[in-house]
């Protein structure tokens, strides 16, 4: 008895000794198991709270392969719970034998899930995990700008890309006191580690402003059946985008059945000549440099200029035209001579002051930055070309963003995307305010120029009632892919405008590439985008409760026989 | 002797008692915090997915013709009555005379 008790005494105390570590380790692990505690990603709302993107809870299914004895039963069971193919599932299984966690079908929903718990599988087999799903209550609305989350919960384009760490948080754990049987006795609280959850991003953009976006544009595509098609609402005081549509789109909620050329965020990707709407800057620099005065006149030619070598044209024949009516009339001829007195020197300068050549800085990923040669390879061409547009390449936002300092007292604004955490106070991005031109300067090529080319130029059709606005044309011809040459049947039609002329509350942009000529046998600026953009500009400016001026109301209504004389 | 024994017995065992029914009662009220905490996370999960009917609801790409019936600042008025214009009036007002 005694040498039995001493014998099995002498075990215990060689096992503590030698292995004691080893099997205190095992039995850690039998009852201990670490869980993760994903974090939840972050919100991304409008500026009145409206969500764009938020994150549902959803189980993922996964089995032990290393565990699994009747593969083809477990296989069959699930296939028909989940609504997958047996033998699909059963290779899988069979082709990783030695794996502890394979996924068979992630977010699945809860009726899915449901039939599974009714298998009443073993815990050591089969198993799920919580994951979240991506979901976007408004639609296809902003989707270039919101972006996607993929599978694996990274951001993909838009604001998910360029926010992922802020969105995503970062994922927690805990550990589980399990019994004999792997139930969960305790969760210990002492070993937590809370997970951090993704922050809430709020945007500038106005939900309802962006539907309006959307549906201008839907229009535009509908009647001209262009390549491609993109509007931006902005504020010009703040820079705050309100709005920032591309066609074509896609709903990010069904993804997988989106085109290829629907990702492209078109105010930020797509890079043209921008053409006429490029005249206003070389006038406001040519006036601030002390080039030009607003009091002069240029003689137009009568629509042909033989410029050195180049013969330049002008789509009707002016003769002597003031600055103001250069802008006005959009004559080429009258910006070449302006060009000419200017030297490429101040256009270059013009261009890099206005915020040609370089990205603006907006929080999205994949800006491009334009195109502004260096002032070296300039030539005696480019003089004549600048200055109406040609020779630079410009994103849709980075002339809009121009426009914003001629709306702006002179003053340009970087164009910014994110307000705040909403969690906490202050701004994300700092905004760069760079002073380009005097507010003289800026006021009178907006005044005088810029509003008569609505009431009296190119850009009459985008003229709305209540409101006196601002604006111009842009017709860009496209290079002909095949001859390398200006095209005459391609073309990127635009309309930039702003109200009201005096204290400018909001800037619509909208920008048309290729619109079918053969629809509608126009193609200028004048026709295909500015009646879109005044109805967007007119539709935001009441959403932002900016009054109407009751005159311009009243004498909208009265019948086209009322003359002055009635008024006593 | 026997007493102090048979004392000392009774006392620990219950002793043991004592914490044996703590213990119970601590793992109790354990189950009862898991459960609530299990309840939290269904709650947030169930308001999660509410919040986002609720946004897809209340879309403004669904109201938005609603909301551009409601009367805005900007809105024209619906009909400037014949009776109102300046020529009207000076008509009445010279038959008044």
């Amino acid at each position: 008895m005694l040498i039995v008790f001493l014998s099995l005494a002498g075990r215990l105390i060689q096992l503590d000794i030698t292995s004691g570590d080893d099997f205190e380790r095992l039995a850690t692990r039998q009852r201990i198991v670490r869980e993760v505690v994903p974090a939840r990603p972050g919100d991304i709302v409008d500026r009145q709270g409206r969500v764009f993107a938020t994150s549902v809870c959803v189980r993922s299914v996964y089995v032990v392969p290393r565990q699994i004895r009747d593969g083809w039963q477990l296989a069959s069971q699930l296939a028909q719970a989940l609504g997958l193919d047996a033998d699909r599932i059963f290779e899988t299984i069979a082709s990783h034998p030695g794996r502890h966690f394979l996924w068979i079908k992630r977010r699945i929903t809860d009726d899915e899930a449901e039939r599974v718990r009714a298998l009443k599988l073993s815990a050591d087999i089969c198993g799920f995990r919580d994951e979240f799903r991506r979901r976007y209550p408004q639609g296809a609305l902003a989707a270039q700008v919101i972006g996607l989350r993929d599978i694996d919960g990274r951001g993909q384009g838009g604001i998910e890309q360029s926010f992922d760490e802020m969105l995503r948080g970062r994922d927690g754990s805990r550990e589980l006191l399990q019994d004999a049987r792997r139930r969960v006795i305790e969760v210990r609280d002492d070993t937590e580690a809370p997970p951090r959850h993704g922050k809430t991003i709020v945007l500038t953009l106005d939900a309802v402003i962006q539907v309006y976006a959307e549906r201008a544009l839907d229009g535009v595509v509908a009647r001209w059946k262009p390549q491609s098609a993109c509007a931006i609402v902005l504020d010009p005081k703040s820079g705050d985008i309100l709005a920032l549509a591309s066609r074509p789109t896609f709903d990010p909620n069904h993804a997988e059945s989106a085109r290829a050329e629907s990702w492209k965020n078109r105010p930020i990707a797509d890079m043209y000549e921008p053409g006429s709407t490029f005249k206003p800057f070389v006038v406001a620099w040519g006036m601030a440099s002390g080039c030009i005065h607003p009091d002069e006149v240029f003689d137009c030619e009568n629509g042909e200029y033989l410029m050195g070598r180049r013969l330049l044209h002008d789509h009707h024949r002016y003769g002597r035209l003031s600055v103001a009516d250069i802008l006005i009339k959009s004559s080429n001829i009258g910006m070449a001579k302006i060009g000419q007195r200017m030297g490429n020197g101040r256009l270059y300068q013009a261009a890099l002051a206005f915020g040609f050549g370089g990205p603006t800085g907006v929080e999205l990923p994949g800006e491009l930055p334009g195109r502004v040669r260096p002032l070296k390879q300039w030539t005696t061409y480019s003089t004549g070309s600048v200055p109406m547009g040609q020779e630079i390449a410009a994103t849709p936002l980075q002339i809009i963003a121009a426009y914003g300092a001629l709306a702006n007292g002179g003053t340009l604004m970087t164009p910014r995307l994110v307000v705040r955490e909403a969690s906490e106070s202050g701004s994300i991005g700092a905004t760069i305010v760079s002073p380009v031109v005097d507010s003289r300067i800026a006021d009178w090529v907006r005044k005088n120029a810029l509003a008569a080319v609505v009431t009296r130029g190119t850009g009459k059709k985008a003229a709305i009632s209540g409101y006196e606005i601002f604006g111009k044309t842009g017709t860009a011809q496209k290079l002909d892919p095949q001859t390398g040459q200006y095209s005459r049947n391609l073309h990127v039609s635009s309309f930039v405008c702003g109200g009201p002329v005096d204290h400018p509350r909001v800037l619509v942009m909208i920008s048309v590439d290729e619109p079918s000529v053969s629809l509608n046998g126009e193609h200028f600026g004048g026709s295909v985008a500015a009646p879109a953009a005044g109805e967007l500009l007119r539709r935001a400016l009441v959403r932002l409760k900016v009054p109407a001026d009751e005159s311009l109301l009243r004498s909208a209504l009265l019948p086209d026989d009322f003359t002055e004389e009635f008024l006593e | 002797m026997f007493f102090r024994f048979s004392s000392a017995l009774v006392l620990v065992v219950l002793v043991s008692l004592a914490g044996t029914a703590l213990e119970k009662r601590n793992l109790e009220l354990k189950r009862i915090v898991s459960r609530q905490q299990y309840r939290l996370e269904i709650l947030l999960e169930r308001h999660g997915a509410n919040r986002v009917l609720a946004q897809q609801l209340g879309a403004p790409s669904r109201l938005i013709d609603e909301l551009d019936a409601e009367p805005a600042t900007a809105e024209k008025p619906a009909t400037l009555q014949k009776a109102d214009r300046p020529a009207a009036k000076k008509r009445a007002a010279g038959r008044a005379r």
